[in-house]
């Protein structure tokens, strides 16, 4: 089994080669071909892994020396908070494939990009080395690039650069911090070959590590710089406001399948990355600064959808709603609350399939129509009746409609941000806090995050009455007409947008031991 | 236990059918038997319907004292003591009544569609809608938790966008529906906020498993869990967290029962068809929010109590003087319904639990029974809702006359005088208005003479529904037609249509006194268990019990004169020429006309919420937007410029200082260039390959800076 999980990440890869070298129509089926094998394999893995997991989740290790001079490690395993997050790279690709057929210019080279992407995606969701994990998510940053400044739209360079260069920084921030972490483990007393140094995710979060960086221990000072450079990191990735601005402008020049995997799982490789190392690693600065980032995560909410509210792009509307509800996912985490944590994941999972399926809603009227504008659109629902029920399955799914997957993580993170009130953990270890404080805090930033349910109700409808209702339009006489392979991928999402909001055990069923472990990192 | 089973297994049945059946409607498209559309989906929910009723016959036979409860776990919430957030049903006397109230009326407004909708180019979408409509009310009357009926809640939210939206070309109906779906999300937030603090302050008591592991039903067992929470607690002198709880939860019945100040969104949901006004937008989904706050009704504070009676006396009031001076006829029913909804709400407010439900569902049936006939007077008029170009249409649709005519005397609530037999408004609001006296001899303490008014207020205005519905009569009836084009083509309406009417004019009739068993009843059965879980702030449900309140409402309504002096004088003013003339000089008066113009203009809420919520909400969205571009991405773009400036000023420096002195190698690099040309063809492929080689490079430049940083 653990070889099927290397098979995994470098199938892509293998694909990758053979979609350079060969011809158009070829390299689709070659990347169509490669996309399902890969989703099989990870699917065998889940079957696998729901009726073996162990009591910390983390199965079918490969360790392999790499550069063993400075201790890196081929380090890959799966457990579950990887699974769900692997399993929804793997489909969703299958659909970005399907979604890029049309894409003519350079097909092949566009192909084999995506599929070095995609293995870069398993990559980061994959390893259990920092190292690798830092290479990984180096990886998956060109291909998306390339991606961006060659198929884009018009300021695509600009675009492109943004992206890359934003992301980039905050990976610096990150290395520091890989740095650090190399040279302070050995102080930790741990029983390891090579004087102690390791990039093990697993040792790294280990008791004797955290020790040091407890409230007071000796590394305080670090953990709590390190805490936050590593957020910064992950959240310019996740996006969070302030470090949103590259998503709008990358959403809006890439072209439809490259927005879909850029919302549906890159932004998730940023909340993955703060269960997995910010969080688990320095829980006590979690502790010390959760106001900062849970205001972070409602900031992020009400201003995502009040942007969103204003733009008259569609597509950039649809972007900022990314940013609104990934404001969930921080604010969950934030609470350092059961309930939070497993909202905060399964906003990930919804948001993952909801935003693909919103951007491809979008692209299909783009390619038709060729603009964005949505004051220039209107009785699409009268020309495409069939797609017209889709995207109102699809936004209100976005809305977080209940039975709709988008519901059930926003109402679990809503709930904890009001429980929050009662986590002692919160009050801090010096008192820097009284708990009537923290109470005040979780009530205000529960509040605040309910009214976010107003506002994106608010700009979803506006949108939906502007570009769906009203008479059809004189110039929509000659669009083509809906085709079978679009309906597939509709058909697909929407079925995945119910199937995951009436059934969330689905996902808990695999992620429940892994959390069990995590949460008693960090304290609850 | 046989027949507990049952009742649980039809009515789970009654619920999931319609959805079924919604599902299947959609894939009857034009080319799959269009038409049959409606009568598959009527004939389901008449199934569901004639289910309901048998449970409800099953139940009266052998009455439970605790209420049947199925749990199914939904939402894990791991580390809490109930470790889930439950689906399931939960059954009891209240929930008996209400499912065969909301699958007869959904029943028969399917039928009525059938005729009302022949000929739409989305018929089948309606039908959809409708169905899936009535699954989602049915949900909430189901419901087994807070969580559950927030769920199908939200779903009743949905449903009704579309309805109101059906006919999207429109820009009334795109308007409307967007108006209703947000208003009642603002009711939502409210509700969440409610809802987070229960769960935070009861936290996994609120769900724990009663004795035998079978969870407890969520309603029932409030108080319970807050008795054992805090073995002092009185709910006379509450923790301040509970009132807010308890407001916080109502608010999301403002939202859906259209109370002040949210009440806006529902007279302007009469754009949608109206088959939908009668059920969605009368009888059933705006009684939610009075469901919702009927179930949550254990754990409100007086405080809460003060806060829902006085929304619902500010509806009441408001919504008739509205209704007084409106010319559309549906409009006048909308405000009509606003006005009702005040009375259950304030109802529940004063404590006169059994009567606000009881006259819930006498509403139900003569209100949707008003929707539908004003429905055939419109189709009768080709669509033409302002009742000026109305009148003398009593002749032309006699059927359609007389239903409209029984239920004005329904909401009117006529009784023979000096008696106690009367209809089924009669019933149900002597309750509420009874209970209102006692609540406010209750306040008298805290609030002196001011408490008064929370029940002279809707003593008076049940004066003033008789007289506007008196007029919508009178004027749409009564009187010489003032359109005659529209007079000479108005008809009777289809079977399809009046039957439902009569069927609803009957029920308006005979929902009291003769069916009162299979309501007043079933409801006071879950009253009295309420009771006897220590709810003591609850009056009771039998109109002798009342005591005082009874005997002070039976006088001030004047034995039950009131009713015929306000229809005499409805008919004098409107069905005659000269009472016309009399108004319109009325309403000329300086004073008056003022006052009638701020009515007519609906007290300007929505001109008011126009400029400072949405317009306002609009600006704040687009300095957002500003700050979002020019400030935030102003920093990130400045930092790249800064970057290349600083760039280009070292690359000046490299070119002139420290290229000088390699110049000499240009003449080999020149030729150099020429090599690699070769390797440029110019085809991207290419280039990514180079760019991945590269990034490949760049990684491994990394790692050799780690090794050696080392």
């Amino acid at each position: 089994m653990a070889s099927l999980l290397n098979w995994m990440i470098f199938v892509p890869c293998i694909g990758a080669v053979l979609c350079l070298f060969s011809p158009k129509q070829a390299a689709k089926s070659v990347a169509l071909l490669t996309a399902l094998v890969t989703l099989l394999l990870s699917v065998i893995i889940a079957v696998d892994y729901y009726t073996v997991q162990g009591a910390s989740g983390v199965q079918y290790v490969t360790a392999v020396s790499w550069i063993s001079s400075i201790n890196a490690e081929y380090r890959t395993g799966v457990d579950g908070l990887s699974l769900p997050l692997v399993l929804l790279t793997t489909s969703l690709s299958v659909l970005v494939v399907l979604a890029s057929w049309n894409i003519e210019k350079a097909t092949g080279a566009f192909m084999a990009l995506y599929l070095f992407l995609m293995s870069g995606m398993l990559g980061v969701f994959l390893s259990l080395d920092m190292f690798l994990f830092y290479v990984f998510f180096e990886i998956s940053l060109l291909p998306m690039y390339f991606l961006i400044g060659i198929w884009g739209g018009p300021r695509k360079e600009y675009a492109a650069i943004k992206f890359f260069l934003y992301t980039l920084a905050g990976s610096i921030c990150l290395l520091i911090v890989m740095l650090g972490l190399y040279f302070i483990t050995p102080k930790a007393g741990l029983n390891l070959p090579n004087a102690g140094n390791t990039w093990d995710m697993m040792v790294l979060q280990s008791l004797p590590v955290r020790m040091l960086f407890a409230n007071g221990g000796e590394y305080w000072g670090f953990a709590q710089a390190a805490f936050w450079l590593t957020m910064i990191a992950f959240l310019i990735k996740l996006p969070a406001v302030p470090f949103h601005t590259w998503l709008p402008d990358a959403h809006v020049e890439a072209p439809t399948p490259i927005s879909m995997i850029l919302a549906g799982v890159l932004l998730k490789m940023g909340g993955y990355a703060m269960m997995r190392i910010t969080y688990p690693f320095f829980p006590a600065a979690a502790q010390e600064f959760w106001v900062y980032v849970a205001v972070l995560g409602v900031i992020a909410i009400i201003y995502g959808a009040l942007c969103a509210m204003a733009q008259t792009d569609w597509k950039k509307l649809v972007a900022y709603s990314s940013v609104s509800h990934m404001g969930y996912v921080t604010l969950g985490l934030a609470t350092l609350t059961r309930v939070g944590f497993d909202g905060a994941y399964y906003q990930m999972i919804g948001h993952g399939i909801t935003s693909a399926l919103m951007f491809f809603l979008v692209g299909v009227v783009y390619e038709r129509a060729h603009h964005r504008e949505i004051n220039r659109l209107g009785g699409i629902w009268l020309k495409f009746p069939g797609y017209g029920g889709w995207s109102l399955l699809g936004f209100f799914a976005g809305m977080g409609l209940p039975g709709l997957c988008g519901f059930i993580g926003e109402i679990m993170v809503l709930l904890s941000a009001f429980q929050a009130a009662g986590n002692v953990n919160l009050i801090g270890a010096a008192g820097a806090r009284s708990a009537a404080d923290v109470q005040c805090w979780s009530y205000t930033l529960g509040v605040i995050a309910a009214a976010g349910v107003v506002l994106t109700a608010g700009y979803i409808l506006w949108m939906f009455q502007r570009v769906y209702m009203g008479v059809e339009k004189p110039e929509y006489s000659h669009y083509a007409p809906i085709n079978a392979r679009e309906y597939v991928i509709m058909t697909a999402l929407g079925l995945g947008a119910v199937v995951f909001g009436i059934l969330p055990y689905l996902v808990f069923d695999l992620t429940t031991p892994t959390f069990n472990s995590l949460l008693s990192i960090l304290g609850s | 236990m046989g027949s507990h089973n049952t009742i649980i297994n039809l009515l789970s049945f009654a619920l999931v059918a319609p959805l079924v059946s919604s599902l299947l409607a959609i894939l009857l498209t034009r080319r799959v038997m269009f038409k049959a559309a409606g009568v598959f989906t009527t004939l389901v929910m008449l199934a569901a319907c004639i289910a309901s009723w048998y449970a409800g016959f099953l139940w009266m036979g052998d009455k439970p004292a605790a209420p049947l409860v199925c749990n199914i776990p939904w939402i894990p919430l791991h580390g809490m003591a109930a470790g889930y957030l439950y689906l399931g049903v939960m059954v009891d006397g209240l929930t008996i009544a209400m499912m065969c109230m909301v699958t007869l009326i959904s029943t028969l407004v399917h039928l009525y569609s059938i005729g009302y909708m022949n000929g739409d180019k989305r018929y089948n979408r309606f039908f959809a809608y409708l169905s899936l409509f009535s699954f989602s009310m049915l949900g909430i009357v189901l419901a087994n938790s807070i969580m559950m009926l927030f769920v199908f809640w939200e779903l009743v939210g949905l449903t009704s966008y579309l309805l109101i939206g059906f006919w999207f070309e429109k820009r009334g109906p795109q308007l409307a529906c967007k108006k209703a779906f947000v208003m009642n999300r603002i009711g939502d937030m409210g509700f969440l906020v409610g809802f987070g603090i229960l769960f935070y302050q009861l936290g996994g008591r609120l769900l724990l498993p009663a004795t035998g592991g079978q969870p407890a039903n969520m309603f029932a067992s409030l108080l319970d869990v807050l008795m054992k929470q805090d073995p002092n607690f009185s709910i006379s002198n509450p923790p301040l967290w509970l009132t807010a709880a308890g407001i916080g939860l109502f608010f999301g019945a403002i939202g859906k029962s259209a109370q002040f100040p949210l009440h806006t969104w529902l007279p302007d949901a009469m754009e949608g068809p109206t088959p939908v006004s009668s059920i969605v937008h009368s009888a059933t989904m705006v009684a939610a929010g009075v469901y919702l706050t009927a179930r949550i009704y254990p754990i409100l504070t007086p405080g809460a109590h003060l806060f829902i009676a006085t929304i619902g006396l500010i509806t009441l009031v408001i919504a008739a003087c509205m209704a007084l001076v409106m010319h559309d006829i549906k409009r006048v029913l909308a405000y009509s319904t606003l006005s009702q909804l005040g009375y259950m709400i304030l109802g529940l407010g004063a404590g006169a639990w059994s009567f606000a439900l009881f006259h819930l569902i006498t509403h139900a049936f003569f209100k949707c029974c008003l929707f539908q006939c004003s429905g055939s007077v419109i189709h009768a008029a080709h669509h033409q809702q302002d009742m000026r170009y109305y009148g003398g249409l009593g002749r032309k649709m006699p059927i359609t006359f007389a239903c409209f005519a029984i239920c004005t005397l329904a909401i009117a609530g006529a009784s023979i005088p000096y008696t106690d037999i009367g209809i089924s408004g009669f019933y149900s609001k002597d309750g509420i208005i009874a209970g209102t006296v006692n609540y406010g001899n209750a306040l008298g303490g805290l609030f002196g003479p001011i408490s008064k008014l929370y029940f002279w207020g809707p003593t008076a205005v049940a004066y003033l529904t008789v007289f506007y519905m008196t007029r919508s009569l009178a004027l749409t009836f009564l009187g010489k037609p003032r359109d005659q084009h529209l007079y000479d083509n108005a008809h009777e309406a289809p079977w399809q249509m009046w039957l439902p009417q009569v069927v609803l004019a009957v029920m308006a009739i005979a929902a009291a006194p003769i069916l009162m068993p299979m309501w007043l009843s079933n409801i006071n059965h879950t009253h009295d268990a309420m009771v006897n879980s220590g709810v003591t702030w609850v009056q009771p449900g039998v109109a002798e019990e009342l005591g005082q309140g009874m005997h002070y409402a039976h006088a001030k309504l004047l034995h039950g004169l009131s009713w015929i002096i306000m229809i005499a004088a409805g008919l004098v003013l409107f069905a005659t020429e000269g009472g016309k003339k009399a108004v319109a000089a009325f309403v000329k008066l300086p004073g008056v006309g003022l006052i009638h113009n701020w009515f007519y203009n609906k007290f300007y809420f929505d001109a008011l919420y126009d400029v400072f919520a949405v317009g306002l909400g609009k600006t704040i969205a687009l300095i957002c937007a500003a700050l979002d571009k020019h400030v935030i991405d102003g920093v990130v773009n400045l930092t790249g410029f800064v970057t290349k400036i600083a760039a280009s000023l070292t690359g000046r420096f490299d070119n002139r200082v420290v290229d000088g002195a390699v110049n000499g190698a240009a003449t080999a690099a020149r030729s150099g260039g020429d090599m690699l040309r070769s390797t440029q063809p110019g085809r991207i492929r290419v280039y990514v390959l180079g760019a991945f080689a590269s990034a490949c490079f760049v990684v491994l430049a990394v790692l050799v800076v780690v090794i050696v940083s080392r």
